[in-house]
């Protein structure tokens, strides 16, 4: 069985925003009101000579446990068998109950009016219904056998993709050595996306 | 990882607020006016005062949701009883089958009523529809099975205003909401909200010498409830002092703010407390400080819900 995650190490992104880009033409999301599935956060830390600036890549975590799922009156949002969490938008009726129990900020609304909007910014738009919408792990090109469009676009590769089931591929290793961490695991939500501290390569 | 962003949300604000209030108020105004109805005695006024009113409540707040949904067709999955199968764990499709089924319980228990009182018979339309055989017996069926029907709208009910806690309760990310105190405080203040609100109707629009004994039995509960609300606001406070950031934060945005500790804590609870203890103890020459105290009681009800929207604090590891 396969059991997608993804590992993304801060040290290497360099905030260059192509894995926001590559994403928003690969899945036409509402770029003109800021929204996006996955989204490069940029924050100044530290003070005077130690200040430096961090970049924070976030996307759907893919929980094994996801509270969006657990909350979802219609069943619009769904797992599949390979732990991808997805949203039938023909079957959500936008209560955006998911985005409010979504603790990794995940989730934001397409609406009649984004749709309308995204006929014109996207000459021709798949959705046809208003949603909730989010990342999808890029289903559409795994199962073409494809790499989601983030990872591809990479420019520092850190972004990184592959099988938990699979105990030779280097995400199931860095997961299993501990470098890779996820968000919040107290929470119970068990994300399926992994982070390499940056504080941890330093020095 | 050692940078976090805290923030509270704008998403369910306050419409929300209203729908959990005015779902909290219609199903207890419901279930209280039909357990007095069945064990206290039969009384036709305020089984169809609470009734009707208690169903237009929930109208209120369910179209205050609908009109905020993103897609509206999608609604009818939700409307289909079989939710419950497929969505389980999903405290909106429990809520939605709840009110659906109180609101049809509800009218069910009324329809006798309905029929015994002129006015309604009178009424084009309505009246005419009253007067078909089939509502004739349909409301024989329900006059024979008087208690079944009004405990089935009662049960649905206690369910609404227990799943107004649970659904904020199910957002695991904010700790002021992610307890087993909320479904506790939201139910307490849906009943006390109630209380407040069949005081109003029976010392305002319903006004009987003869019902001076419900009047007083429900003053008497409503300060229980409303003593009880002020301990779990006390638990809550102390709970969100310490443990977590989110709840520290949450603590600090509403324990710092006049329109939560005079507006709602002051005015929405402890001078109604006090008014309706009095009422209890000596009683009142008039009526006005009963009606006072029930009037703030229902500000405070809709202000827990308004504060409790925005006080949520997320907490993000960026």
């Amino acid at each position: 069985m396969t059991h997608y995650a993804m590992v993304i190490d801060l040290n290497t992104c360099v905030g260059c925003n192509a894995c926001m880009a590559a994403c928003a033409m690969e899945n036409q999301t509402p770029v003109w009101k800021g929204s996006w599935r996955t989204y490069v956060h940029e924050k100044e830390i530290g003070v005077a000579e130690q200040v430096r600036r961090r970049f924070f890549p976030r996307l759907c975590n893919h929980c094994d446990n996801p509270p969006c799922l657990t909350v979802c009156p219609t069943g619009a949002t769904y797992k599949r068998a390979d732990g991808i969490v997805l949203i039938d938008p023909d079957r959500c009726m936008g209560c955006r109950a998911c985005a409010m129990a979504c603790p990794y900020d995940a989730r934001y609304e397409v609406t009649y009016g984004d749709i309308k909007i995204g006929k014109e910014f996207y000459g021709e738009l798949q959705r046809t219904s208003p949603s909730m919408d989010k990342c999808s792990f890029c289903a559409h090109r795994l199962d073409k056998g494809m790499k989601p469009a983030c990872v591809e676009t990479c420019v520092g590769s850190a972004r990184q993709f592959g099988d938990l089931d699979n105990p030779s591929d280097p995400v199931t290793q860095l997961v299993a050595s501990g470098v890779a961490q996820p968000l919040m695991p107290h929470l119970g939500t068990r994300p399926n996306v992994y982070y390499i501290d940056d504080m941890k390569r330093k020095g | 990882m050692d940078t976090m962003t805290y923030t509270t949300q704008s998403i369910w604000t306050w419409w929300i607020a209203m729908y959990l209030f005015f779902g909290g108020l219609g199903a207890a105004t419901l279930s209280i006016s039909f357990l007095t109805d069945m064990y206290c005695r039969p009384h036709r006024k305020l089984v169809l005062w609470g009734a009707l009113s208690g169903v237009a409540m929930l109208a209120i707040s369910s179209a205050v949701l609908f009109g905020h949904l993103l897609h509206h067709v999608a609604v009818i999955y939700v409307l289909n009883p079989l939710v419950l199968f497929y969505q389980p764990h999903a405290w909106i499709a429990w809520g939605t089958q709840f009110i659906l089924w109180m609101m049809v319980w509800g009218m069910l228990y009324a329809l006798p009523y309905m029929r015994e009182t002129p006015w309604f018979m009178r009424m084009p339309l309505v009246g005419a529809l009253l007067q078909t055989k089939f509502v004739a017996w349909l409301s024989g069926c329900c006059l024979k099975r008087r208690r079944i029907v009004g405990w089935l709208a009662t049960v649905n009910g206690i369910g609404t205003a227990v799943y107004t806690g649970l659904l904020i309760q199910s957002f695991p990310a904010v700790a002021l909401w992610h307890n087993p105190g909320v479904p506790l405080l939201f139910t307490v203040s849906a009943f006390s909200t109630a209380f407040a609100y069949l005081l109003l109707l029976l010392n305002v629009f319903i006004p009987d010498e003869n019902d001076q004994d419900i009047r007083h039995r429900y003053e008497r509960m409503d300060v229980i409830l409303i003593a009880t609300e002020l301990v779990i606001l006390f638990s809550f406070f102390n709970y969100t002092l310490s443990g977590s950031e989110s709840g520290y934060r949450s603590a600090k945005l509403l324990w710092n703010d006049m329109g939560w500790l005079v507006g709602f804590i002051g005015f929405g609870l402890i001078v109604p407390f006090f008014l309706e203890l009095k009422g209890v103890i000596k009683g009142w020459s008039g009526r006005m400080p009963t009606v006072a105290a029930a009037l703030l009681v229902l500000m405070g009800g809709y202000m827990l819900r308004h504060y409790f929207m925005y006080a949520g604090v997320y907490a993000y590891p960026w």
